[in-house]
C-alpha cells in the first residue's frame, strides 16, 4: 500500500499544509490589499474634498487659504503637493506656475523636493525632478541637468520631462549635447528639444559644424526646431555624399519651408538613384505652389518605387490646383500611377 | 507483480504531485516578477510621463479588424474606434462573411467603392473590393474572399494599412478610451520596441455604450467568471512576468500593436498556423534574436481591451481545442529554438517552460487524477492520503489564482465591488473541481487532434454587447 511508504506518508501532509497555507495567505493578502485600497481611496477623497477648494483660493491670492496650506498636518503635505502640482501638467500658464511655486516654497515643499533629489529611491528622485520641472524652479536647473546622468533610466526620463517643462535656456547646451545619447529615452529627447523650439537652433547649427559625423541627427533635430535660419545649412546637406544625410536634410527642409533654391535642389534630387532621397525630396515639395512645372516633375514619379510614388502622389494632392490637375491627367491610366491618382482625387474630394 | 504495480503507481503519484508543486511554485515566482514589473510600471507611468503622447507628433496607427460574420458586434466596436481622437485609420477586412456584415457596414457608415493603392507584401486571398466611409474617410473596408483563416484577413489588413504601427484586433474587441496612447507610449520611448500587447479583460457582464465599456462588472454566469480568473492568471501573472525579461511568446489576437515593417519582415501572419498570434510572436522573437538586433516586445499591464468569452460549453470547447492545437503546432514548428541558447531567454527558459508546464500539462494532470483515483479505489491508497493529494491539487491551484486576483486588483482595481471579491475567491476554489479537469480533458483531445490533424476552427456564439442600462447576463 502506497500509504505505508514512509517518505510518502511524511511528505504528503507537509506539502498539503504548504498548499493550504499558501492559498490561505494569498486569500488573506487579497482581502487585506482590498481593504487598504478602499481606505486609501476614502482618504484620498477626503483630502481632495478638504484641500481642493483651499488650493483654489490660495492660487488666486487668498492669504488665509495659503496659511491653511502652510499649517496643514505633516501627513497631508505630500498629498497637498500633488494637488498643487498635478494641474500644471496641462495648465502651463505662467501666473499659475509662479503662484504654485510661491505656495510650494511657503510650505517648505521645495526643501522636501531637494531631500527627495538625494534619495536612494529612484521613484522619489523622479517625483522630485518632475515637480521641480513643472514648477519651473530654475534654481534647480543644475540638479536636473545632473540627473540626466543618473544610473536609473526612469530618473533620466524624469529629468528630460523636467527640462522640457523648465524651459531654462541654461539647460539647452546639456540637452543638445545629449541629442545622440541613446541611453536617454528617444521620445523624451525629442520632446525636451521641441519644448525649446527655435531657441535650440543656433546651438544645433553651431554644434553640427563641429561634429560632422552626426549630420543625420542634427538634421532630424532641425526638423523639429529649425527655422528659415538653418535653410542654408540644410541645402548644403542635400548634396552630402551620404544618402541618409540628404534624405534627413530634405525632411528638415520640409519643416523649415522651401525657397526657390531649395525647390530646385529637391527637383534635382527627384532624379537621383537612391529611392529614400527621391521620396524625401518629393515629400519636401508638399504644398509648394510657386513654380508651375513642379507638378509635371512629380507626375513622372507616380509609377516610381512605391515609397517615392506615394510621396509624389501626396505632394501632388497638396498642390492646388496644379497638382490636382496633374492627378486628373493620370487618373485614366491603368498602372500604379493611375490608381494612386484616383485615390488622391477621391480623398481630396472626400475632404471637401 | 503486485509490488511492481504499486511501485509504478507510487512513482506516478509522486512525479505528478511534484509536477503540481513545481508548477505552483514557478507560478508564484512569476507572480513576484509580474508584481514587481507592475509596480515599476505604475511608478513609471505617472500622469506627467503619460503626457508625452500629447506633446510630440504621434505615429499613425492603422487598426486592422478582421471580421467574419460579426454583424452582432461590429458596428458597436467600430463606433468606439471612430471615437478615438488619436491619429488612426481603421481597416476592416470583411473575410468572406456569409451574414450581413458588409451590408450592415455599408448602410451604417455610408461606404462607397473607393480606389486605394497599396503594396501587397503579404500574399492573401483575392480582394473583391475596397470601400471607404463617406462619413469618415479614415474607415476603410477591404472585402476579400475567405481563405478560412483570420491570419489571411489580418495580412490583407496589414497590406492595406498605411500607418507605421498596426493594431490587429478582433472584431468583438472593445478598446479602453486611452488604449492607443497607452499602447503607443513604449514605441515613443524606445525605438527598439517592435510590438506591444496588453491585459485583456472579459466584457461579459459589463455595459458597453457606443463602443466603450462604461461599467466593468462580473458577469452573472459562473461559466464566464471561471474564465475571468483564468484570464487573470494568463495575463496579469504569466505574460507580465515573461515580458519583464523580453520573453513574451504570445501577444493576444484580441489586441496586439506591431511595427508594420517588423511584421512584414517576418512574413506576416501564417495562414496555416492555428495559433496565429503565438506563431507570429515566436517568429518575431526568432527573427530578431537570430539577427542579434535590439528589440523589445512589451506587455502593458493595464486593461486596454475587452473581449467576449464564450458562455456555452460548445463554444468554449472549440476555443480550447483550437488553442491547444495552436500551442502544439507552434512548439513543433519552432522546436529548433527549444533549449537553444542562441535564442536567449526564449530558447533557454520560456519555450522549455511552455513545453513542460503547458504542452505536457493536460496529459500529466489527467494521468495524475486517473492514477491516484484508481489506486485509491483499488485500496492502494487510504482515504487520508487521497484527501491530502486532492488538497494539494486544489490549494496550490487556488493559491495561484488568488495571487492573480491580487495582481489584478493592484493593476486595475476592477471586479472589486460589493460581493465581487467573495465570488472571485469562490471561483478560485471551485474551478479546481470539474472545470480544471474538463480543460485538461479538452487539452488531451486537442493533443490527439493535433497529432491526427483533425479538428476545425470551430465557431463561437457571439452576443450583441449589453447597452447602457442593460447589463448582460
Amino acid at each position: 500500500m502506497i500509504s505505508d511508504n514512509a517518505v510518502f506518508s511524511h511528505l504528503a501532509p507537509s506539502i498539503a499544509w504548504l498548499a493550504v497555507s499558501l492559498a490561505a495567505s494569498a486569500t488573506l493578502a487579497v482581502v487585506v490589499e482590498r481593504g487598504l485600497q478602499g481606505l486609501r481611496q476614502v482618504r484620498q477623497r477626503r483630502l481632495e474634498q478638504r484641500y481642493t477648494p483651499v488650493v483654489r483660493r490660495a492660487l488666486v491670492g487668498d492669504a488665509a487659504a495659503e496659511r491653511a496650506l502652510v499649517d496643514c498636518p505633516r501627513r497631508d503635505r505630500i498629498d497637498v503637493a500633488v494637488l498643487l502640482v498635478t494641474p500644471l501638467i496641462d495648465d502651463r500658464e505662467s501666473w499659475r506656475i509662479a503662484r504654485t511655486r510661491e505656495i510650494f516654497t511657503a510650505m517648505s515643499l521645495v526643501a522636501e523636493a531637494e531631500r527627495f533629489l538625494d534619495s536612494r529611491l529612484w521613484w522619489r528622485r523622479a517625483i522630485a525632478l518632475r515637480a521641480l520641472g513643472l514648477l519651473q524652479s530654475r534654481a534647480h536647473t543644475g540638479h536636473i541637468v545632473a540627473a540626466l546622468d543618473d544610473a536609473n533610466i526612469d530618473v533620466r526620463a524624469a529629468a528630460l520631462d523636467a527640462l522640457a517643462d523648465l524651459h531654462d535656456p541654461a539647460s539647452l547646451p546639456a540637452l543638445v549635447v545629449r541629442l545622440l545619447d541613446t541611453t536617454l529615452p528617444y521620445g523624451r529627447r525629442v520632446d525636451a528639444l521641441s519644448a525649446f523650439g527655435s531657441a535650440a537652433e543656433p546651438l544645433l547649427v553651431e554644434l553640427s559644424t563641429l561634429d560632422t559625423t552626426h549630420h543625420v541627427a542634427y538634421a532630424r533635430a532641425l526638423s523639429v526646431c529649425g527655422t528659415a535660419a538653418s535653410r542654408e545649412l540644410l541645402c548644403e546637406w542635400t548634396t552630402d555624399p551620404t544618402a541618409e544625410v540628404r534624405a534627413a536634410a530634405f525632411v528638415a527642409l520640409a519643416h523649415v519651408g522651401l525657397d526657390d533654391r531649395c525647390v530646385e535642389l529637391a527637383v534635382r534630387a527627384l532624379d537621383v538613384d537612391v529611392p529614400v532621397v527621391r521620396a524625401a525630396a518629393a515629400r519636401a515639395l508638399h504644398g509648394w505652389t510657386g513654380a508651375p512645372d513642379i507638378a509635371s516633375h512629380l507626375t513622372r514619379h507616380l509609377d516610381d518605387t512605391w515609397a517615392v510614388a506615394v510621396a509624389a502622389a501626396r505632394t501632388l494632392q497638396s498642390m492646388v490646383p496644379a497638382g490636382l490637375e496633374a492627378l486628373r491627367g493620370c487618373a485614366p491610366r491603368t498602372d500604379l500611377a493611375g490608381l494612386l491618382a484616383r485615390q488622391m482625387l477621391w480623398e481630396a474630394h472626400a475632404a471637401c | 507483480m503486485l509490488i511492481s504495480a504499486g511501485f509504478v503507481a507510487l512513482v506516478v503519484i509522486a512525479l505528478t504531485t511534484a509536477y503540481f508543486v513545481a508548477w505552483a511554485l514557478t507560478q508564484i515566482g512569476m507572480a513576484g516578477i509580474a508584481g514587481l514589473s507592475m509596480w515599476r510600471h505604475q511608478r513609471r507611468h505617472s500622469r506627467r510621463a503619460m503626457a508625452l503622447v500629447d506633446r510630440i507628433s504621434l505615429p499613425l496607427v492603422s487598426i486592422v479588424v478582421p471580421a467574419r460574420n460579426e454583424e452582432l458586434t461590429i458596428v458597436e466596436s467600430l463606433r468606439g474606434l471612430l471615437a478615438f481622437d488619436y491619429p488612426r485609420e481603421i481597416v476592416v477586412v470583411n473575410d468572406g462573411s456569409s451574414d450581413g456584415t458588409l451590408a450592415l457596414l455599408q448602410r451604417t457608415f455610408q461606404l462607397l467603392p473607393a480606389p486605394l493603392a497599396y503594396l501587397q507584401p503579404l500574399p492573401t486571398a483575392r480582394v473583391r473590393g475596397i470601400y471607404r466611409s463617406a462619413a469618415d474617410p479614415a474607415l476603410v473596408v477591404v472585402d476579400k474572399e475567405s481563405a478560412g483563416s483570420k491570419s489571411d484577413a489580418s495580412n490583407a489588413g496589414i497590406n492595406a494599412a498605411s500607418g507605421e504601427l498596426v493594431l490587429v484586433m478582433d472584431a468583438d474587441t472593445v478598446l479602453a478610451p486611452d488604449a492607443l496612447s497607452r499602447a503607443v507610449l513604449p514605441f515613443l520611448e524606445d525605438r527598439s520596441t517592435i510590438a506591444a500587447g496588453s491585459d485583456v479583460m472579459i466584457v461579459n457582464g459589463s455595459i458597453v455604450d457606443h463602443g466603450r465599456v462604461t461599467n466593468v462588472a462580473l458577469p452573472r454566469s459562473w461559466f464566464a467568471r471561471l474564465q475571468i480568473v483564468e484570464y487573470m492568471r494568463a495575463f496579469r501573472l504569466f505574460r507580465a512576468a515573461c515580458a519583464s525579461f523580453n520573453g513574451l511568446l504570445i501577444l493576444s489576437g484580441a489586441f496586439a500593436l506591431f511595427r508594420r515593417d517588423a511584421v512584414i519582415a517576418v512574413g506576416g501572419y501564417d495562414a496555416t498556423a492555428i495559433g496565429e498570434d503565438m506563431d507570429l510572436t515566436v517568429r518575431l522573437q526568432k527573427h530578431f534574436r537570430r539577427r542579434r538586433e535590439p528589440f523589445r516586445i512589451v506587455f502593458v499591464p493595464s486593461p486596454l481591451c475587452f473581449t467576449q468569452a464564450p458562455e456555452d460549453w460548445i463554444s468554449l470547447r472549440s476555443q480550447r481545442l483550437r488553442w491547444r492545437r495552436g500551442l502544439l503546432q507552434v512548439l513543433w514548428r519552432h522546436r529548433g529554438m527549444i533549449g537553444n541558447p542562441r535564442f536567449g531567454v526564449v530558447g533557454v527558459i520560456m519555450l522549455p517552460y511552455t513545453v513542460v508546464f503547458e504542452g505536457l500539462a493536460p496529459l500529466l494532470e489527467l494521468s495524475s487524477y486517473a492514477v491516484t483515483t484508481a489506486v485509491f479505489l483499488t485500496g492502494g491508497l487510504d482515504l487520508r492520503h487521497y484527501v491530502l493529494i486532492v488538497l494539494i491539487w486544489t490549494f496550490f491551484g487556488t493559491a495561484v489564482s488568488m495571487i492573480a486576483v491580487l495582481l489584478n486588483d493592484v493593476a486595475t482595481g476592477k471586479y472589486m465591488r460589493g460581493a465581487d471579491l467573495p465570488r472571485l475567491i469562490a471561483v478560485a476554489l471551485i474551478e479546481n473541481y470539474g472545470y480544471r479537469q474538463l480543460n485538461a480533458w479538452w487539452g488531451c483531445v486537442g493533443t490527439v487532434q493535433a497529432i491526427t490533424g483533425t479538428g476545425g476552427w470551430g465557431t463561437m456564439k457571439r452576443r450583441a454587447f449589453a447597452g447602457a442600462g442593460v447589463p448582460q447576463a
